[in-house]
């Protein structure tokens, strides 16, 4: 295990016994990877290929058959480890009764914020996360978004260096999204590690610096965004005022030099970036 | 040590927060009270043993069944809920153990046990003593001897009833720790209760001198050690109503016992709970 690793997975495997009968299911299989410190890393993959007990495993709420996992550098499942550690899981669920400033400021108590610094520490996290207005609502009247919000906010006000965020953007609208996005780049800002598990592909490739990609317990690719997305093979060359013309002389100019033009297509926007041009905010944000 | 008893008070009042608005709680303090003020309507059916033991048993029975009930269904219904709910994912991917979780379920619950406990027992008391004033006046105009009463003995009764409470509640709590379903806490925590109020028939058979075969014998030394006896917790009656009639040394026996099945039972589902997948 490397010093700057946020978390270390070395050889984890999970079986799951179902049926009276006992069947091996084996949802995670010899799955080893590491998480530099200060980086936001992605873990993907389809429904059931194990990223969820994978989480679970790293936070030691369910106990590997095999492998070792440190976060920090301590052993996983001990309170050091998540001392240091936030997490946000899907679909999160609180106490309706509870406003979400009481929440966040429940979740500081039980994560050892000295009381000195409780009051700034809540405020600082709802801020973080755009809730300080909703923050004396409760919770029972919030929406989906903003459950997701107050959710981030109680997973990062006892400032921890690793941030783990199980779907945070499931059942969120675009907008919505966006701003957990940018919650995401504040915490890379801040030189925190951020393990994100989601299914927005948009999403995870405009945050993440590296992602793995699990399919049926195991890690079938990992690395750094820009390494496993790039076709080294062929190149884009964006032009403006391209007249037929100007195309034809290109296009013969680069078959000169052994080059074959394939396609030439308008750049296009994404319809997120579209709906976020058009739709300037949630009714709750 | 510290910060983790603050953890423990910190989940301790959530689940507090949470029991006392449940409408399980209201309806059942409302039934249970509703039981103690009725048995002064009711009291012309002393069966001959007095106004005021018929208004202390019928007040301990609604005590005792009621708690029960509270303690059972609150019990397995908040651990369950926290599971189904996922809220205890959130909380334990906090640095709080198991063990601070299970403490902090367990003390929460048994706080509002309390409040129903010390509710109904003011409740009771000031019947009780209410009616034991018109009696002594009633005996002293006809010259006969005037009961007995204690309210000391009420409140003893109170905090025996919430230690038997308190080890109902920690019974549970394992068996909902092991336990797949809440339906299947509920019902095997009923039995397991009803078990305990009939543990004294195994302690009597075991040193009755009668010819057990060595099966029979292992089982009911097994119950018996197992097993809590929860009878010797209701002695309400002899406490309110002739304190001399109680063997000295009752209650405190009855709290030590009490209190070392209780810490078994958290010690057991602090580690059966360990084992559990979230």
């Amino acid at each position: 295990m490397s010093d700057t690793s946020a978390i270390s997975v070395q050889g984890l495997t999970k079986d799951f016994r179902v049926g009276l009968r006992g069947l091996k299911l084996r949802a995670v299989d010899n799955l080893s990877f590491e998480i530099p410190r200060g980086q936001v890393f992605g873990l993907l993959g389809p429904n059931g290929c194990g990223k969820s007990t994978t989480l679970k495993i790293i936070l030691g709420l369910v106990a590997p058959t095999a492998g070792k996992i440190s976060i920090l550098g301590y052993p996983s499942a001990t309170s050091e480890a998540r001392q240091r550690t936030g997490f946000l899981p899907e679909a999160p669920y609180f106490h309706k009764f509870l406003t979400g400033r009481e929440l966040v400021r429940y979740c500081a108590r039980l994560s050892g914020v000295p009381t000195a610094q409780l009051d700034s520490a809540v405020e600082e996290a709802l801020a973080l996360a755009a809730m300080s207005e909703a923050g004396n609502r409760t919770i029972g009247t919030y929406s989906k978004g903003m459950l997701q919000r107050i959710g981030f906010a109680q997973a990062i006000v006892h400032d921890p260096e690793l941030v783990i965020l199980d779907e945070p953007t499931a059942g969120v609208d675009p907008v919505g999204s966006a701003a957990i996005g940018k919650m995401i780049h504040s915490m890379r800002e801040k030189g925190k590690t951020v393990v994100l598990c989601s299914h927005l592909l948009g999403q995870v490739e405009q945050v993440c610096d590296r992602i793995a990609i699990m399919d049926r317990g195991r890690l079938v690719l990992e690395g750094r965004v820009d390494e496993v997305l790039a076709r080294r093979d062929k190149h884009i060359i964006t032009v403006e005022h391209l007249t037929p013309a100007a195309r034809v002389a290109a296009e013969a100019a680069l078959q000169s030099h052994g080059a074959q033009v394939t396609s030439i297509t308008h750049p296009r926007r994404s319809l997120e970036d579209l709906f976020r041009e058009l739709v300037t905010g949630s009714r709750d944000a | 040590m510290k910060s983790s008893l603050t953890r423990i008070f910190w989940l301790a009042r959530l689940t507090f927060l949470e029991a006392v608005r449940q409408r399980f709680f209201a309806f059942l303090i409302v039934l249970g009270a509703a039981m103690v003020l009725s048995s002064f309507a009711f009291r012309f059916l002393d069966f001959g043993h007095g106004e005021l033991k018929f208004i202390a048993d019928f007040g301990f029975g609604g005590l005792f069944f009621f708690g029960s009930i509270l303690a059972l269904v609150m019990t397995a219904q908040l651990l369950f809920a926290e599971m189904d709910n996922r809220t205890a994912l959130t909380l334990l991917a906090k640095p709080v153990s198991r063990t601070e979780f299970l403490i902090g379920k367990f003390t929460g619950i048994w706080v509002v046990l309390g409040l129903f406990v010390f509710v109904l027992s003011i409740l009771l008391g000031v019947m009780l003593w209410g009616r034991w004033q018109e009696l002594v006046i009633l005996a002293e105009q006809s010259a006969k001897v005037a009961p007995q009463f204690s309210l000391e003995g009420v409140f003893s009764h109170a905090l025996l009833q919430w230690f038997r409470l308190g080890v109902v509640t920690s019974m549970v709590l394992l068996i909902s720790t092991i336990a797949r379903t809440f339906l299947f806490a509920v019902v095997v925590g009923a039995m397991t209760i009803v078990a305990g109020q009939l543990q004294w028939l195994a302690q009597e058979a075991l040193f009755k001198p009668a010819d057990l075969n060595p099966l029979s014998h292992a089982l009911l030394w097994l119950a018996s050690r197992i097993l809590p006896n929860l009878q010797q917790f209701n002695i309400g009656d002899a406490l309110a109503l002739d304190p001399g009639a109680v063997m000295s040394g009752a209650v405190s026996s009855a709290l030590l016992s009490g209190g070392f099945y209780l810490i078994a039972y958290l010690f057991l589902a602090s580690l059966t709970f360990k084992r559990r997948e979230i």
